[in-house]
């Protein structure tokens, strides 16, 4: 569990975000999680209570978008998830392959004012 | 009704991690310093890796092990009477290092006296291997004993690393390890990786290891 770390960070990095805006009060974060990063949702929501407690983020709302883990076939260049398809392409069943998205961990946007 | 807008941010939550990275490679490279990210899980004979590792390489270049540990400084002492200059990080309950600890560390040890520093990272097989600490090289250790599944359980450690050290491969005989298909399993997901087949406890491939580390070492230097 390494999520309340990670969170951790996201205050700090709101905290900037909400100086360098001047903003005095958050209502919403909104975050996208890769689903091939090593961060799991349902932890970080668990954790984010107490992460933000005493922070700018304290009693604000946490969304999560779930992005997907998209690849690009290197044989027949067919986009497909590589986690449904098992990391082999849902076209020619090629295992070579560029990964195009998945292992994203960002702040999306935060709803203030 | 307060006027709520939404402000796009668009930033990664690594970025920081990352630009701090950059930073602490732009260092070792005006120091001339190679610093090597060493991760495994615990009990694969990491501490013996480096201990010989030090042995190996200690008459021809000045070595330093930073030691990362959730608590105790039993590492540190054994490394340091190998011949290594040593310090011990304790992250307090974290399970794992970032960037900004790793240049704090070579702060403390003083990397700009030393040729090579090996940071031990926690053993750990999940959280290190989404963090850049600013280091040259990665590589982990896979021991005999801990099965030949692990590649296809812990993926992104595998695929992140540039060295796989398959260590206690004296032990072989008692386990059922495949060889060849953790090569196969790993080169799929990592062409570029590197894999040494060693014995910590009875120095059986170290020189392949070690040659691969000196080879290493005056590229960066260059």
């Amino acid at each position: 569990m390494h999520e309340l770390g990670v969170v951790m960070e996201v205050v700090k990095n709101v905290e900037q975000i909400a100086k360098d805006n001047k903003l005095t009060k958050i209502h919403t974060l909104v975050l996208q999680i890769g689903e091939l990063s090593s961060m799991i949702p349902r932890y970080i929501e668990a954790c984010y209570p107490a992460a933000v407690d005493g922070t700018i983020l304290e009693n604000t709302k946490l969304e999560i978008e779930v992005l997907p883990g998209n690849a690009i076939c290197k044989q027949c260049n067919n986009v497909f998830n590589i986690i449904k398809c098992d990391g082999k392409c849902s076209n020619c069943q090629e295992q070579s392959w560029e990964l195009l998205c998945g292992k994203e961990f960002m702040i999306k946007e935060i709803i203030a004012c | 009704m307060e006027d709520y807008k939404v402000i796009k941010v668009k930033k990664s939550v690594y970025e920081n991690n990352n630009l701090e990275a950059e930073k602490v490679r732009e260092r070792l490279k005006s120091e001339k310093t190679f610093l090597l990210n060493l991760m495994s899980s615990p009990g694969s004979g990491k501490t013996t890796t480096v201990v010989r590792t030090i042995k190996s390489l200690k008459d021809k270049m000045k070595m330093g092990v930073i030691e990362a540990d959730i608590d105790s400084y039993v590492d540190a002492e054994k490394v340091a009477k190998a011949g290594a200059k040593a310090i011990q990080l304790q992250t307090g309950g974290m399970c794992h290092i970032d960037a900004i600890i790793s240049r704090d560390g070579l702060d403390s040890i003083g990397s700009q006296e030393l040729d090579f520093v090996i940071i031990e990272n926690i053993g750990n097989l999940v959280c290190p291997a989404s963090y850049d600490l600013g280091a040259c090289k990665n590589a982990m250790i896979l021991s005999v004993p801990e099965g030949d599944d692990k590649p296809l359980k812990y993926p992104k450690m595998f695929s992140t690393v540039d060295a796989l050290i398959i260590n206690k491969i004296d032990t072989m005989e008692y386990f059922d390890f495949d060889l060849e298909a953790v090569r196969k399993r790993v080169k799929e997901m990592n062409p570029n990786i590197e894999v040494f087949e060693i014995s910590a406890k009875t120095g059986q491939g170290f020189d392949q290891w070690t040659q691969w580390l000196e080879r290493n070492i005056t590229q960066w230097n260059r």
